[in-house]
């Protein structure tokens, strides 16, 4: 196995829904929190890497280069939004390993509380949902999540219940992170009060919409011994994307009950990297949804199939409990940056940063992104 | 989300949609089938992503479904939801097309009543339309 790299910086903007930045300032105050968590300069960057369709169009690599000040000999981008941030540390791990460049940015950061759209306009890029899905208004995600949590219902037992707890514990996290974007007090009773999006989902099932950015820094294990902070490792990614559009991906896959990618993609990280995901202290899922934190439980082997409402019922992806999950409150209560938040999370808890929702002794920790078809895993580990 | 890749949204017209909307306008729900190797799919594809030749064909289904899968949209995420929401979606499967599932719109169906697994009868548009909507109701 070549040499592991370390992440030794990084950085976020306070969770918010809405911000007087706009997205390219809120990425630059998030890249310098992490360079100042590392101990580095932005002339100590030599890599950029970020997801492959978001960022490039929004905070192009060569806009933050010029920015900052930081001449880059590699550059690149892979898959989209989630998966794009959470599977970047394997492009720095080959590009460090390989000496192409000794360190490397990774950045992700929306300002999608503000900006009209939102995430919804990016289904306008398939020419096949524009012409037999939006016409009749299945074009968010709340809905295409909608009807895996109804037929998952029919199939597995699902209950309403299952999904409230996932919700109802990750505000938890968040109010005792004391910087959540959403930290209202949840009750059962408030869960089923809240309005529905798109049956059987609602409010609290989905994820929040905030303006925010975070970063990290990647660099050699020898050198990560002079940064700032203790470095937290890269243990394994592992990469999938299925053969199945995005076009398809909701409504075509032959089975809609697993999440498209994810087991290819865990099975790939546990033989790439001799870790099984069973050793994981805690988990930081893609929780775009509650159902979809849900199914990831399931398809990563966490729990067997039709078992996870149980699982999360019984209180075992609690603070304490024998898998916790999204500690800092996920998508769902935290804030919306598409998985660089889980990143950062898993940073702060392998380094004992995380404060009242520290996990004891953590040592692994795994992040997850997920953007139907593609689905990234990264270990960290102290 | 500023994506610059701003899809021509006039591809909805393109070559490989063009059979379905004919057909509808003919009072037929139809899907591709490859000739090559016999099998279904859907969305539309430039080639049988089976098979990859490109010999596809517009075969008719009876219009008979059953419901895999339903929701009722109540948050209008578009201008357009604004003054339709509540929208009752379902996806359907086929018996005589296996392999495509259809986005629709279930009418004359209270969410009370609508069970997965249950027969639903195609409702196909009269008119015109350059895309019409093709919708179900219970069989």
């Amino acid at each position: 196995m070549l040499q592991e790299i370390a992440i030794v910086g990084i950085g976020e903007t306070p969770p918010a829904r809405r911000s007087d930045k706009d997205v390219r300032a809120l990425t630059v105050d998030a890249v310098m929190a992490a360079l100042e968590d590392a101990g580095l300069k932005a002339g100590d960057i030599d890599g950029i890497v970020s997801d492959g369709v978001v960022m490039p169009t929004s905070v192009p690599h060569e806009w933050l280069a010029a920015q900052l000040g930081i001449d880059r000999y590699f550059d690149a981008s892979m898959s989209y939004a989630g998966a794009g941030t959470i599977g970047a540390p394997l492009l720095a791990q080959m590009a460090i390993q390989t000496g192409l460049c000794r360190t490397v940015l990774c950045y992700f950061g929306v300002d999608w509380g503000t900006r009209p759209g939102g995430p919804y306009a990016f289904h306008d890029l398939y020419p096949a949902k524009i012409a037999f899905e939006k016409p009749y208004g299945f074009n968010a995600q709340p809905t295409y999540f909608a009807l895996f949590a109804h037929r998952y219902m029919h199939d597995y037992g699902l209950k309403l219940e299952h999904l409230a707890a996932i919700a109802i514990n990750q505000r938890e996290n968040s109010r005792r992170t004391g910087r959540g974007q959403n930290m209202k007090p949840m009750t059962l009773d408030d869960y089923f009060k809240a309005p529905v999006v798109a049956d059987p989902l609602r409010y609290p099932d989905c994820c929040l919409i905030s303006d925010g950015a975070g970063a990290f820094i990647m660099t050699s294990k020898e050198r990560a011994r002079d940064c700032r902070k203790r470095p937290i490792y890269v243990k394994g990614v592992g990469f999938a994307s299925e053969r199945i559009s995005a076009d398809d991906a909701f409504t075509q896959r032959a089975n809609l009950m697993t999440l498209p990618s994810v087991g290819a993609a865990k099975a790939h990280l546990e033989r790439t990297c001799g870790l099984k995901l069973a050793d994981m202290d805690f988990v930081e899922l893609y929780d775009c949804f509650t159902v979809s934190c849900l199914m990831q439980l399931e398809d990563l082997g966490f729990c067997g199939k039709g078992e996870a409402g149980e699982f999360v019922q019984a209180g075992h992806t609690r603070l304490g409990g024998k898998l916790p999950v999204n500690t800092h409150g996920g998508l769902l209560s935290y804030s919306y940056r598409l998985a660089v938040e889980h990143v950062t999370e898993a940073v702060r808890q392998l380094r004992g940063e995380a404060g009242a929702v520290q996990v004891k002794d953590a040592e692994l920790g795994l992040v997850t992104g997920l953007s139907v078809p593609d689905f990234a895993a990264l270990v960290l580990g102290r | 989300m500023s994506v610059a890749v701003e899809f021509d949204k006039e591809a909805r017209f393109g070559p490989e949609f063009r059979g379905f909307w004919d057909d509808v306008r003919q009072g037929r729900l139809s899907f591709p089938r490859c000739r090559a190797c016999g099998k279904r799919h859907w969305y539309p594809m430039k080639r049988c992503p089976h098979c990859q030749a490109a010999d596809i064909a517009w075969q008719p289904v009876s219009g008979r479904a059953t419901l895999y899968t339903w929701s009722v949209v109540r948050h209008p995420f578009t201008e357009d939801l604004k003054a339709r929401v509540p929208v009752t979606i379902g996806l359907v499967e086929f018996a005589d097309a296996p392999g495509v599932r259809l986005i629709t719109e279930l009418i004359d169906l209270k969410p009370e009543e609508i069970r997965i697994g249950m027969q639903l009868q195609a409702v196909l548009p009269t008119g015109n339309e350059p895309c019409p909507k093709i919708r179900f109701r219970a069989a």
